[in-house]
């Protein structure tokens, strides 16, 4: 077998040595991280058409061509089934599952997203970088970091029960903070989520107030709001235990950015006087809330619109938390002051 | 200054001359546990003896500015892109609740009958998705037909202007002209609605790489020509203890000018450059010890005015306001392929 190869492996030595320099040229099959990856991948994209004449893009009608072909015809019978996902989870056992929540005949799908926000852009092509630069801290060729100390205390003592559990919080309350990983490319803070959550405690002698203050969240928001009920008996509040009292909605995704880009550019800039948002408020985490009065709440755009319809007196103030991957409150507001949402007074971290 | 930072200190100038300031700083802030233990190890170093010191060799250090300007508007988006969203859209408007219109819209008003008029044209509350029907016997016909213009942005912006310009009278009147009596309804006069301004800009129509009005939807950088003639960032050798952030406004005063409302963003360099000199050039010059430079870039974002090259101590000649790939066309190959990572796509 090697000595049938014999002949033509020399013969390719020779001749790879004696390549023509017209093959160094040639365009090869290799890619590298600058070429363009898709181009290897497929050399036809998805978005080319094929050929039509104009005359027969111009004359196509879907509508005509359906009719015409059911002229003179019996029609189909009407499906006997359609499918409609089933509207409680019976568990994973059971033979009718749920579609995934991506699926558009799923009851839980929600459309989008529907455009691509100016602020993400913006994220991404500006501020993203800026407080990369900004937070940046260079640790020199070599350095080992500190070796963390276990932050759970271990169980001490002679029971036997000990072994295996799990270690324990550390004393005091608050449970443990969150570390702060060295910045990199992979963990600059960005904001994840807006919670808009309005308290209404006249709602429990009247509803109106609750379903205004939900119409005003949804209106505001462009989520579905979701109603509260007060958990315990509050007399300093005046809060009754089991009485609806709150709507908070969830922005997620594309929201998020319309919603935040609409309070700072609209809403925030219209209010007379006011000084920012509270140097103070954080969660040390990364997370920060202010609160917005009912006047304020009425300056949104969507509210303005049609003023009239809301009852009067019945708008309500809401908090806005704004959530962020940063993991204290110095780094969550470095990004929101880059967005444009100034602060004032003493700055806790 | 207290006692275990002056020992770190010692020790890591004894390592020699190949640590930064900055590094030395970090260690130098090692816990006082960590400081004394290295102490301890490396006693029996300290009876060494203390040698003059001689120049070692070294490079120069520069400070350069990476001054940009950030994209002003949103990028145009890829077909696909714009194909999906209008493809969510429609689909939104299959599966959404109804517009509750009498919540927004008051009966028997001309708003009213403003909204009856469009929506009998345009078959959706959305204004921008094109004539599309979410139910009924033809609903299946959702598809987008060849060279459709919907899904494009111009597009959609025009059919939002046209609905603010417009009572939807125009479409009626049209079809019935012939029957349309005298004493029909009047004509409604609008106010004309100030249309959102070009995406393409004079300067980029006459190709002004001077100005900052030219693509919009890019960054883009300084580039000054220099005394010898090639096209680089600014830059400047800095000045006894002067610290990068410093050096870099400075470097920005002399070049461009007073005439800029910059800011320096942050205090350390987003890239670097070493330029290596030639052995003749060596042997030449004064300092034989200097073997080349190294410039540090710092990063800079202007917000307004423009560079002016007048009264710049540097010696540049001329200037260019350039996107990543025209500063590729533009500078050296060897300086390329140390700044191009410092550059963003867009």
């Amino acid at each position: 077998m090697a000595l049938r190869e014999l002949p033509s492996r020399a013969a390719s030595a020779v001749l790879h040595n004696s390549r023509p320099a017209v093959l160094a040229l040639r365009p090869s099959g290799r890619r590298n991280a600058s070429s363009e990856a898709l181009r290897d991948v497929e050399s036809s994209s998805s978005f080319e058409v094929p050929f039509v004449s104009d005359s027969l893009v111009k004359a196509f009608d879907p509508i005509e061509r359906s009719k015409r072909r059911r002229l003179g015809k019996k029609p189909l019978p009407p499906s006997r089934y359609q499918f409609r996902p089933p509207k409680y989870y019976r568990g994973p056992l059971h033979p009718h599952q749920p579609p995934p929540s991506s699926d558009p005949v799923s009851r839980e799908f929600i459309p989008g997203p529907f455009a691509s926000p100016r602020l993400e852009q913006t994220y991404q092509s500006t501020i993203a970088s800026d407080l990369m630069t900004l937070t940046y801290h260079h640790l020199p060729p070599g350095y080992r970091a500190p070796v963390q100390l276990q932050r759970l205390r271990e169980w001490t003592g002679d029971s036997p029960y000990f072994k295996g559990r799990p270690l324990r919080p550390p004393r005091g309350g608050g449970g443990l903070r969150l570390l702060d990983p060295p910045r990199n490319f992979k963990n600059i803070p960005e904001i994840t989520k807006v919670v808009v959550h309005s308290m209404v405690p006249e709602a429990q002698d009247n509803s109106a107030h609750l379903h205004v203050a939900g119409m005003i969240v949804q209106a505001i928001t462009n989520v579905r709001a979701v109603t509260h009920k007060a958990r315990h008996n509050v007399v300093g509040w005046g809060l009754r235990e089991g009485k609806y009292v709150s709507v908070t909605a969830d922005v997620e995704r594309e929201d998020t950015f319309h919603f935040l880009s609409k309070l700072i550019d609209v809403v925030l800039p219209r209010i007379k006087e006011w000084k920012g948002v509270a140097g103070t408020t954080g969660d040390s985490s990364g997370n920060i809330t202010f609160g917005l009065t009912p006047d304020v709440v009425a300056m949104f755009p969507e509210i303005e619109v049609n003023y009239d319809s809301y009852p009067p007196k019945m708008i309500p103030g809401c908090h806005i938390t704004i959530q962020t991957t940063a993991t204290n409150d110095r780094d969550a507001r470095f990004l929101l002051q880059s967005v444009g949402l100034p602060f004032y007074g003493k700055l806790v971290d | 200054m207290n006692a275990g930072q002056q020992t770190t200190r010692r020790l890591v100038s004894r390592t020699g001359p190949s640590i930064c300031r900055s590094c030395l700083d970090t260690l130098s802030r090692q816990p006082y546990s960590t400081a004394a233990a290295a102490a301890i190890q490396t006693e029996p170093q300290e009876a060494l003896p203390i040698t003059p010191p001689t120049p070692s060799p070294s490079y120069a250090l520069h400070a350069g500015i990476l001054v940009s300007r950030p994209p002003l508007l949103t990028r145009p988006p890829h077909p696909f892109e714009s194909a999906y969203h209008l493809y969510q859209k429609r689909l939104n408007e299959r599966l959404a609740l109804p517009f509750t219109r009498y919540f927004y819209i008051k009966k028997n008003t001309p708003g009213d009958l403003e909204w009856k008029r469009k929506i009998k044209q345009r078959l959706t509350p959305a204004r921008d998705i094109g004539r599309y029907r979410g139910y009924g016997d033809e609903a299946w016909n959702d598809e987008v037909l060849v060279g459709a213009q919907e899904s494009e942005m111009a597009w959609q912006v025009e059919r939002l202007l046209e609905d603010a310009e417009r009572d939807g009278g125009e479409e009626e009147g049209k079809k019935g002209e012939g029957v349309q009596t005298v004493g029909g309804p009047k004509k409604l006069e609008r106010e004309p609605v100030e249309r959102p301004m070009p995406r393409v800009t004079e300067a980029d129509e006459k190709g002004d790489v001077r100005s900052l009005g030219r693509l919009l939807q890019r960054s883009l950088y300084l580039v000054v020509k220099n005394k010898e003639g090639e096209w680089v960032f600014p830059q400047d050798r800095l000045i006894g203890k002067e610290s990068l952030h410093n050096a870099a406004e400075r470097v920005l005063v002399q070049s461009g000018g007073y005439n800029m409302n910059t800011w320096v963003v942050g205090n350390v360099p987003v890239g670097h450059y070493q330029h290596d000199f030639v052995p003749e050039h060596l042997a030449k010059s004064a300092n034989p010890t200097e073997l080349g430079l190294k410039t540090f870039f710092m990063k800079v974002r202007i917000m307004a005015g423009q560079a002016d090259l007048k009264s710049n101590k540097l010696g540049l000649t001329d200037f260019k306001w350039l996107a990543k790939e025209e500063v590729q066309k533009t500078v050296d190959e060897k300086y390329w392929r140390s700044i191009k990572n410092m550059l963003a796509e867009r």
